[in-house]
């Protein structure tokens, strides 16, 4: 045996077990190494880590972020006061308004109810043409009382300057300017008058004509009607702005950027009609 | 698009408010005086230059002692103001510097003319002489009767208001 031969002998010995070690590690570096390499693997160890803590985190969010989340959230609301009461007034006018609407419609039941006790010439005809016509007779009744009333002009107004924004009229009056300062006035001495900022002048009557007032944060529509003007007619009015609100005006953040052909075309698309209303 | 715009006139009873704009918009005048109780509103359309044509909604306010006394709610959204003043009556311009203030510090972006009008009434060199003892230096020195400057004055108040 050479020096050498002992020597390898020697480091044979020696070694085998730092071998087997380094070789064992080895295996585990390869493993690992593959197991990172391969999304598919590593997803399989991964995730139920991450569903687990983010499982925590959903948990812990109303604890951890609720009150940064409400802060920020009050905070926003207070400083666009205007534009949040804008975006709600449509949704909540309409809410109350189908409430209101359906005590309407059981008033005008109890109403019918009575009306069949009735004996008058027209509650006959009316009658008459029911039976005839197939049509219920509360239905004629609300068509009688429809056919009574015209829109003659429609205004939409900024609020606070009087400045006409856009109009829609059947009838020829004079200047609409004029008429949107007038009424901005009237409605500001009516409003300060009674020294109650958060109520509205609604209606203002003269003889056989009615003007219709619904007011919004910035602006305010005044619709000039001939005839009759009740409940019935009113309801219906109100449906129509709201919608023209709520599906025109508010799609523009400044309503100076509309054009006034505009306002008036989808004024004329909502109020053209009487069967509209 | 139109372009409209809201004046608002203010200043004591009886200075001409009424005339001056009855002068401008219908270019007549009468000797007559009618208070004006609350508010009365004239349009007229004016053509800065070809092609620019600009509605100017004229808000005639009844006058006040106290330009605090006027209704708030009226001067909302206003684009421009004109104060006016009677050259002949010092009651109407002795508080002329406060109200000046009170308006610029109330409207502070709303351009402002000062106006003396019933010029006709007095010579030029009483005007010139007087100067100092309005307060503040007037823009304009009109006559609703004659008509002299009033329409420079809505004309100046409009270009400054589309610029």
């Amino acid at each position: 045996m050479t020096e050498a031969d002992k020597l390898a002998l020697l480091k044979d010995l020696l070694l085998t077990d730092d071998r087997a070690y380094a070789e064992s590690i080895h295996t585990k570096i390869k493993a690992l190494e593959d197991l990172v390499h391969k999304q598919q693997k590593l997803s399989k160890k991964v995730n139920p880590i991450i569903d687990e803590k983010l499982e925590e985190f959903t948990e812990q969010i109303p604890e951890t972020l609720g009150p940064t989340i409400t802060e920020a959230l009050a905070e926003q609301i207070k400083n666009s006061k205007d534009q949040v009461v804008e975006a709600l007034y449509p949704i909540m006018g309409k809410m109350i308004k189908k409430y209101i609407a359906q005590e309407i419609s059981l008033l005008t039941e109890r109403i019918n109810k009575q009306l069949e006790d009735s004996f008058s010439a027209n509650s006959w005809k009316r009658k008459f043409k029911s039976w005839f016509g197939g049509v219920k007779e509360e239905e004629l009744l609300l068509s009688e009382l429809r056919s009574i009333s015209k829109v003659e002009q429609v205004l939409v107004i900024e609020k606070n300057s009087g400045m006409l924004i856009g109009q829609y009229a059947t009838t020829e009056t004079i200047d609409k300017d004029m008429i949107s300062g007038m009424l901005t006035a009237i409605k500001s001495f009516v409003e300060d008058a009674f020294n109650e900022k958060s109520q509205n002048l609604e209606l203002i009557e003269y003889e056989l004509y009615h003007i219709h007032i619904q007011s919004f944060v910035s602006f305010y529509v005044a619709v000039a009607i001939s005839g009759e003007y009740n409940l019935i007619f009113k309801n219906k009015l109100q449906d129509i702005i709201f919608n023209f609100t709520e599906n025109f005006l508010n799609l523009f953040n400044d309503l100076s950027e509309i054009k006034e052909a505009d306002i008036t075309n989808e004024l004329e698309f909502y109020f053209s009609t009487n069967e509209n209303l | 698009m139109k372009t409209s715009k809201k004046i608002i006139l203010l200043g004591h009873f009886g200075v001409g408010k009424s005339s001056l704009i009855r002068q401008f918009v219908e270019n007549t005048f009468t000797n007559d005086y009618k208070v004006t109780i609350g508010v009365h509103i004239l349009k007229k359309e004016v053509e800065l230059a070809p092609e620019e044509k600009i509605s100017l909604i004229i808000w005639d306010l009844e006058g006040y002692d106290d330009i605090k006394k006027t209704r708030a709610s009226y001067l909302l959204g206003t684009h421009g103001f004109i104060y006016v003043f009677d050259v002949t009556r010092p009651a109407t311009f002795e508080n002329l510097e406060n109200d000046i203030t009170y308006l610029t510090n109330q409207y502070a972006n709303t351009p402002l003319k000062v106006v003396g009008n019933k010029a006709d009434l007095v010579t030029k060199s009483y005007l010139k002489e007087n100067k100092d003892t309005f307060g503040v230096a007037p823009d304009f020195f009109t006559s609703a009767k004659t008509g002299d400057k009033v329409d420079d004055l809505f004309i100046t108040l409009a270009k400054e208001l589309v610029k």
